[in-house]
């Protein structure tokens, strides 16, 4: 009867995503009759305008929007279990207000040094500022990882990496006072995260990362596991508590700086979507936990990018924006 | 059997030396409670012996081998805690912690197989919680959880028991009772059992051995009996001489 209800729940949570897949191929600002899309689908002289609007900017975004959903749901479990606190998430790393100072720095500093606004760059500033998120976030991490590999005490890592965030958010605040209003308004945008940065050129690169990172997790969940028991337990059970907290925060922190990289600063994913599945399937084997709480970021995101592209937002709303209208949905629960 | 032997060992952090000049054995089928005032260096030497924190000097040796030599995963084997700490998730099951015990023993994504299944149950139905099997473990009383984490040291089937505190949060009963498996475990499983504790009065008519730890005073360690009557439980306790009396009338 248990397996049941679980083999029920991870199929109802696959078959919601599917559907939510499914509109945010068909509903968007420019509305597209259905009969249309499928024709852009399955045959091959189909409308070129529909075609490069499906294949060029909704699928990749729906694609972007599944995999950093899970991403961030999953390093969001690992968190509030090597933390042993359910109000853990990737962001208590600091991983995301690195990726914020590096991409400050990039777009803040260039304006202020060339006199131009970065945005005018055109193709090189979206690179740059990837690439900019990317380095904030793993030196960042790699900060959290030589601390974590020194340190037992999982409260003094959290305050470390909270300590790490301050500290990373503050520099780009001064940052942003010497700045440019354009370069300001560029980087207020970049903070609210989107799922429509990624795009079919570098969808490749971005979905092996997360791929590869999102594999990784399953393998720790045996770990994980007795680390309910607590620290001291795990340790005569034969577990290394530090190699185990090193590995899980270099997993949890890759998948944070990639997404954080491509998509912006998108924390909420993380914090939410572990509790649902340990509500949903009242368990805390992470053997479980850890598809189904993929497969809700997943859902958890199409739905937030379906909500930020509806009809009448007049382009896109950014994804941070739908959080509270997500954060509201979930407290009424 | 010899199972654990220190010799001159001096525990504390970082060289800051709590208690020094240990020298004590563990053997198969013992049990030992170790006793002695707050502060005074019990979970220091709980904590040396989980291998959680190393000896300031001197040697454990765990079946003739350094203690600290083991591999975790050995150790794990070998070893196992029951700790005043608890579990605090909200959907872990009793079987969940218990199963915990299995974690040496199992493969890369812990799946348990037949026999893990059966030592999980066979160890509930020992200190007799087999009925809670499928219960939440945060909705238990403090007896009944101290029972599973019993369990789940039992699952973990090593030849060396160490508890703190057991007796600790437990009602009158639920203390003789407690008192009573680990002799049922000592005796029919063969297991060395050490765990401290506070209740000297207790201790005294229930366990046969006593390990003292009392700051600026050796080591003590030997029958309950003889301590009481040579007069090294009074000097280590600062009993007065009317309490020493009367617990020389209780309980010899």
């Amino acid at each position: 009867m248990k397996n049941n209800r679980i083999t029920i729940g991870i199929l109802g949570i696959i078959i919601l995503g599917i559907v939510l897949f499914a509109l945010n191929l068909f509903v968007g600002s420019v509305m597209v009759p259905f009969d249309d899309i499928l024709k852009v689908l399955l045959e091959d002289n189909a409308d070129k305008t529909l075609s490069v609007i499906i294949f060029n900017y909704r699928l990749p975004q729906a694609l972007t929007a599944l995999l950093a959903g899970a991403a961030l749901a999953v390093a969001g479990l690992l968190m509030q279990t090597l933390f042993r606190n359910p109000l853990a998430d990737p962001s208590m790393l600091g991983i995301s207000s690195g990726a914020s100072l590096g991409v400050g720095i990039v777009i803040l500093l260039t304006g202020a040094i060339s006199g131009a606004a970065v945005s005018s760059f055109g193709w090189w500033s979206t690179i740059g500022v990837s690439l900019a998120a990317f380095i904030g976030a793993v030196l960042v991490l790699f900060v959290m990882l030589a601390f974590s590999s020194r340190m037992k005490n999982m409260t003094t890592l959290i305050i470390i990496g909270l300590m790490i965030a301050y500290l990373a958010g503050s520099i780009t605040d001064i940052l942003k006072f010497f700045s440019l209003k354009e370069d300001i308004h560029a980087f207020v945008i970049w903070g609210m995260g989107s799922f429509s940065g990624v795009g079919t050129s570098k969808m490749p690169v971005f979905a092996v990362s997360i791929i590869i990172g999102l594999i990784a997790t399953l393998f720790l969940s045996k770990n994980l596991n007795i680390l309910l028991l607590g620290e001291m337990y795990a340790e005569n059970l034969g577990l290394n508590i530090r190699k185990n907290s090193v590995i899980i925060i270099l997993v949890s922190g890759y998948l944070t700086a990639i997404v954080t990289a491509y998509c912006g600063p998108i924390a909420f994913v993380g914090l939410a979507m572990p509790h649902i599945a340990r509500f949903l399937f009242k368990s805390s084997d992470h053997r479980l936990l850890i598809p189904a709480t993929m497969l809700i970021g997943m859902d958890m995101a199409l739905f937030c990018n379906l909500i930020a592209r509806m009809p009448g937002f007049d382009g896109n709303l950014p994804i941070n924006a739908v959080r509270l209208l997500s954060a509201r949905r979930l407290s009424f629960q | 059997m010899e199972i654990l032997k220190t010799s001159s060992l001096s525990i504390g952090y970082d060289n800051k030396t709590v208690v020094s000049d240990i020298n004590v054995t563990l053997n198969e089928g013992d049990i030992i409670a170790l006793v002695g005032p707050n502060g005074a260096g019990k979970s220091t030497l709980f904590k040396t012996f989980s291998t959680h924190i190393k000896p300031v000097g001197g040697k454990i040796e765990l079946f003739g081998k350094d203690l600290n030599s083991y591999s975790p995963k050995e150790r794990a084997k070998l070893l196992g805690i029951v700790l005043t700490e608890r579990p605090d998730d909200m959907f872990l099951k009793v079987f969940d912690v218990v199963a915990a015990g299995r974690y040496p023993y199992t493969g890369m994504f812990g799946k348990l197989n037949e026999k893990d299944e059966n030592e999980i149950k066979v160890s509930l139905e020992l200190v007799g919680v087999n009925n809670l099997i499928n219960r939440v473990f945060n909705t238990l009383s403090d007896g009944e959880k101290q029972k599973v984490m019993i369990a789940k040291a039992i699952a973990q089937n090593t030849p060396v028991i160490m508890l703190d505190e057991p007796t600790a949060f437990l009602d009158y009963p639920s203390k003789i009772e407690l008192f009573s498996l680990l002799k049922k475990l000592a005796k029919e499983q063969k297991k060395a059992i050490l765990f401290s504790s506070h209740d000297l009065e207790l201790l005294l008519r229930y366990t046969d051995n006593l390990w003292i730890i009392a700051k600026n005073q050796p080591f003590a360690a030997g029958q309950s009996s003889e301590l009481l009557k040579n007069g090294t439980i009074q000097k280590y306790f600062g009993l007065k001489d009317a309490d020493n009396e009367y617990l020389l009338k209780e309980i010899l």
